[in-house]
């Protein structure tokens, strides 16, 4: 169901969105749509996570050294050039969880033609240059040059080790490793700096070329190009590709641990943050899960907002985000230390009165007011809509906007109460000042 | 009432403007099959508008953090607070307090004139109570303790202490848990009723909406008021910086540093021309482009997380650069070095027009969704300039303007902020 030609035909302002194959594994989607001003082409290739024949650090410098320099432009500076003499158009790399999978990324924005002040072809230009970082990339020796990925290995090495600046998201990262121990999403899809400290130009080269031949590759363009000229030269670039087996993206739930795992640490700083993982691995309830999560701490009215910041102003965030893949509620907070588990009781009293009370017809309208205020918004931004249907390349059936709204609207308080009950804490994870604060 | 048209055929754009007869600012931007409106109603009272006369009476100075205090209050009310008023609409709503003023804003993709309405209404109608106050210290003052985590952000407020001696701007937007102790709601109410006047507050909507209808929104809830003279007191900045370097520990991995070169304040459309200019000058000497950048980089000096920002308001323009080094004040000196060789030797013309494509490629970008056109039209109005007069400077900036600014800038007039590993 998932890989097959799809045409979504929108009346009004945009919108089609077209999606066909191109080659063996090898998807194209776009949505045209004349109000933007730019054009935006992203390749996103997905991998094996679970490959034990190369680590995660080796598929992660990939997209580093791809968007470094190629054949063509052999050096950094070369190619910003080229890049500032195109408007300033931008190619961004990117290695995230996808699912269970990795996906790489290069994606290119670029002004449309019309607004070139000396009338040149920038889209197709900006095209050209993202295939040559993908396809033709500085090699010496049948592999990538020892120079580049030498940089681009202490770049990554930086990343790894960069973690522990903000304290959010090295929260969020040692949560993770608590909350889905023993699966693909524990570890960082950087790779440990172990890890990193053994790629070799060889290894690195051998993920690239691993992901060109196994790797599932879905391209979006979005903008107000036709793109007839931008499928021409991807399928043409594309088609020179040896391709092998393709990997199939997939994603199972979240395990939920049979005992809360409940886990402190301490670090020199002033504000404790707390996250909380709650799963319900037979949860198939899509919307209300995302409007349970709403509800709870996703909006200004939220429950959290209302009852945990506004009444007893014990931080100044506190929210929650669901992960209808994993089936997961993540809550999180950043509080006095002295307050964190009055925070967590406070967490936890609201997820038990949906439970026992359910939530009322005013609460519920609001949630769904404020989703699908957000999904009718994804029309106005070339990424939104990119990102729109690039998450649903692992669902049976892609949705529109309006069909995704319907749905929403479809949800009455019982299939929220029903949802909550079937999510469990998981983890809970507290970092926290040392007791001597450092200030 | 005048509602007057601006066009832009370089950008294809047009939007309307004229004065409320309360004197309010008005700057709306139809944009015909969007899906959303993106309105923002904002004040020229910031955080570095911290001493203040009223009708040429006496200085009043207010606690650090007045102007971020009464954001968050200002969505109070006795009955529903803006909130929950926006929650029935399904808008999104917010608020952001910077240096140099206070906006408040919502988007939606429905019920346009409902949400107008709302913010129309509860921007111009304070509560504040002890209790409402009170009440309040504690969630800012996490919000106060959640920044003094974040090295980044820190990196920046510890430069701005070591380039400004008198400007205000040296002090953190929200200030300090000492700071908002002392404000109360007597000096909520009088900084609102100083500042909040409708000729110092602008509103500007982009996006899917009615253009009679919003200017008959505003009609019906824009309040006059009688007129005050207010001056906010903005004390005599010296040249030089106050100290050349400052440093501090936290858990990083790596020293983080931030470096500044101290430009003299402007205003109007000398401070967008100086943003203009010292974005493509600081974009040259350092920007990715740049061999600075490249050497710097390939010799492990630095690493990706070097960004160069040109940090601009009423009052400041600070070009800086931020990044990470193992050794920060070796790549400062580097930094000074370069100056002085480009200054010895000026860019060649190719280059400047290559950077110039760039920073216009960069401003054309931005008029591709609703709240961008939305904010540059508010930060153009906040400016004094017309609401296209980014992307006209940019499209007309000439090399000769750009060689005498990169002349005057001064490289040893510079600070560095430092933050090492504990």
């Amino acid at each position: 169901m998932r890989y097959k030609n799809i045409l979504h035909n929108y009346e009004g302002c945009i919108k089609i969105y077209e999606r066909k194959q191109i080659g063996s594994g090898i998807w194209f989607s776009k949505v045209t749509d004349h109000r933007f001003k730019v054009n935006r082409i992203a390749v996103l290739i997905y991998t094996d996570i679970n490959d034990s024949s190369l680590s995660r650090s080796d598929y992660a410098v990939v997209p580093y050294i791809l968007v470094d320099s190629c054949e063509k432009y052999p050096d950094y500076s070369a190619l910003s050039l080229r890049f500032s003499e195109l408007y300033g158009a931008t190619l961004s790399d990117n290695t995230s969880f996808d699912g269970d999978s990795r996906c790489s990324s290069l994606t290119v924005t670029s002004i449309d033609d019309r607004f070139a002040l000396e009338g040149e072809s920038v889209e197709q230009e900006s095209c050209e240059l993202l295939l040559e970082c993908l396809l033709h990339p500085l090699t010496e020796n049948g592999v990538f040059s020892e120079r580049t990925t030498k940089l681009m290995q202490a770049e990554l090495l930086d990343s790894i080790d960069s973690v522990i600046n903000d304290k959010r998201s090295y929260a969020s990262h040692r949560g993770a490793e608590l909350a889905y121990e023993g699966e693909p999403w524990q570890y960082s899809i950087q790779g440990t700096r172990p890890e990193a400290e053994k790629i070799t130009a060889q290894s690195a080269y051998e993920a690239y070329r691993k992901m060109l031949k196994n790797g599932r590759i879905e391209i979006m363009a979005v903008g107000c190009s036709d793109f007839v000229k931008t499928e021409e030269t991807l399928t043409e670039a594309f088609s020179q590709l040896e391709r092998g087996e393709i990997f199939e993206p997939s994603v199972t739930p979240s395990v939920l641990k049979s005992e809360l795992c409940s886990f402190t640490e301490t670090m020199s700083m002033q504000q404790a943050i707390v996250r909380m993982y709650f799963k319900a691995p037979d949860m198939s309830d899509r919307y209300a899960g995302a409007l349970l999560s709403t509800i709870l701490g996703g909006m200004t009215t939220s429950r959290f907002f209302m009852n945990i910041r506004e009444k007893q102003s014990l931080c100044y965030y506190c929210s929650c985000f669901s992960n209808r893949f994993k089936r997961t509620i993540t809550a999180y907070a950043g509080v006095e230390a002295q307050n964190v588990q009055k925070t967590m009781d406070a967490v936890l009293a609201e997820f038990n009165d949906v439970c026992e009370n359910g939530v009322s017809e005013d609460e519920l309208a609001r949630a769904k007011l404020e989703i699908i205020n957000n999904a009718k918004s994804v029309y106005d931004s070339v990424h939104a809509i990119a990102s729109w249907y690039v998450s649903q390349l692992m669902d049976e059936r892609v949705l529109t906007i309006e069909e995704y709204i319907a749905e929403v609207e479809k949800v009455t308080p019982e299939r929220i109460q029903a949802a909550c009950r079937q999510y469990k804490p998981d983890t809970f994870y507290t970092l926290t000042p040392e007791v001597e604060n450092d200030a | 009432m005048m509602l007057e048209e601006i066009t832009s055929s370089r950008l294809g754009e047009k939007c309307y403007k004229y004065t409320h007869s309360s004197g309010v600012t008005v700057c709306l931007c139809p944009m015909e099959s969007y899906s959303t409106v993106n309105a923002q109603f904002a004040v020229k009272f910031g955080s570095e508008d911290c001493s203040y006369r009223i009708n040429d009476g006496e200085t009043i100075s207010i606690p650090d953090g007045t102007a971020h205090y009464l954001e968050h209050k200002l969505f109070e009310s006795p009955e529903k607070d803006a909130f929950a008023l926006f929650a029935e609409t399904g808008a999104s709503c917010n608020a952001v307090t910077s240096y140099d003023s206070t906006c408040y804003y919502f988007t939606c993709a429905d019920n346009f004139e409902k949400n107008l309405e709302i913010l129309l209404d509860f921007v111009q109608h304070p509560h504040f109570t002890p209790e409402n106050v009170e009440k309040e210290r504690g969630i800012i003052s996490q919000e106060i303790t959640m920044y003094l985590d974040n090295p980044s952000w820190r990196v920046l407020m510890e430069l701005l202490k070591g380039v400004y001696r008198e400007n205000p701007i040296k002090t953190d937007i929200a200030g300090s848990v000492e700071s908002i102790a002392e404000i109360t709601d007597k000096i909520l109410y009088d900084v609102y009723d100083a500042f909040y006047a409708p000729s110092n507050m602008y509103i500007s909507i982009a996006g899917n909406f009615d253009i009679d209808k919003a200017i008959e929104v505003c009609e019906r809830f824009l309040k006059k008021r009688q007129p005050v003279k207010v001056e906010s007191i903005a004390p005599v900045e010296p040249y030089e910086v106050v100290c050349h370097r400052t440093e501090m520990k936290m858990p990083v991995a790596k020293p983080q540093f931030a470096a500044g070169f101290k430009r003299p304040d402007a205003n109007g459309q000398e401070s967008l021309d100086e943003y203009i200019y010292l974005n493509m000058i600081m974009d040259i000497i350092f920007g990715d482009t740049s061999e600075f950048f490249v050497r710097m980089r390939d010799s492990g000096a630095i690493n990706d997380a070097f960004k160069v920002t040109v940090f601009s308001g009423r009052g400041y323009t600070l070009p800086f650069v931020n990044g990470e080094s193992d050794d920060p004040d070796a790549v400062l000196e580097e930094m000074k070095k370069e100056i002085r060789k480009f200054k010895e030797k000026l860019p060649d013309k190719g280059l400047f027009e290559r950077i110039k494509k760039m920073n216009y490629g960069y401003v054309v970008r931005g008029y591709n969704n609703t709240e961008s056109v939305s904010q540059y039209m508010l930060d153009m109005a906040l400016l004094g300039v017309s609401p296209y007069a980014m992307a006209e400077s940019v499209a007309d900036a000439t090399y000769e303007e750009m060689c005498r600014r990169l002349m005057s800038i001064d490289e040893e007039n510079s600070c560095i902020s430092i933050i090492y590993p504990i």
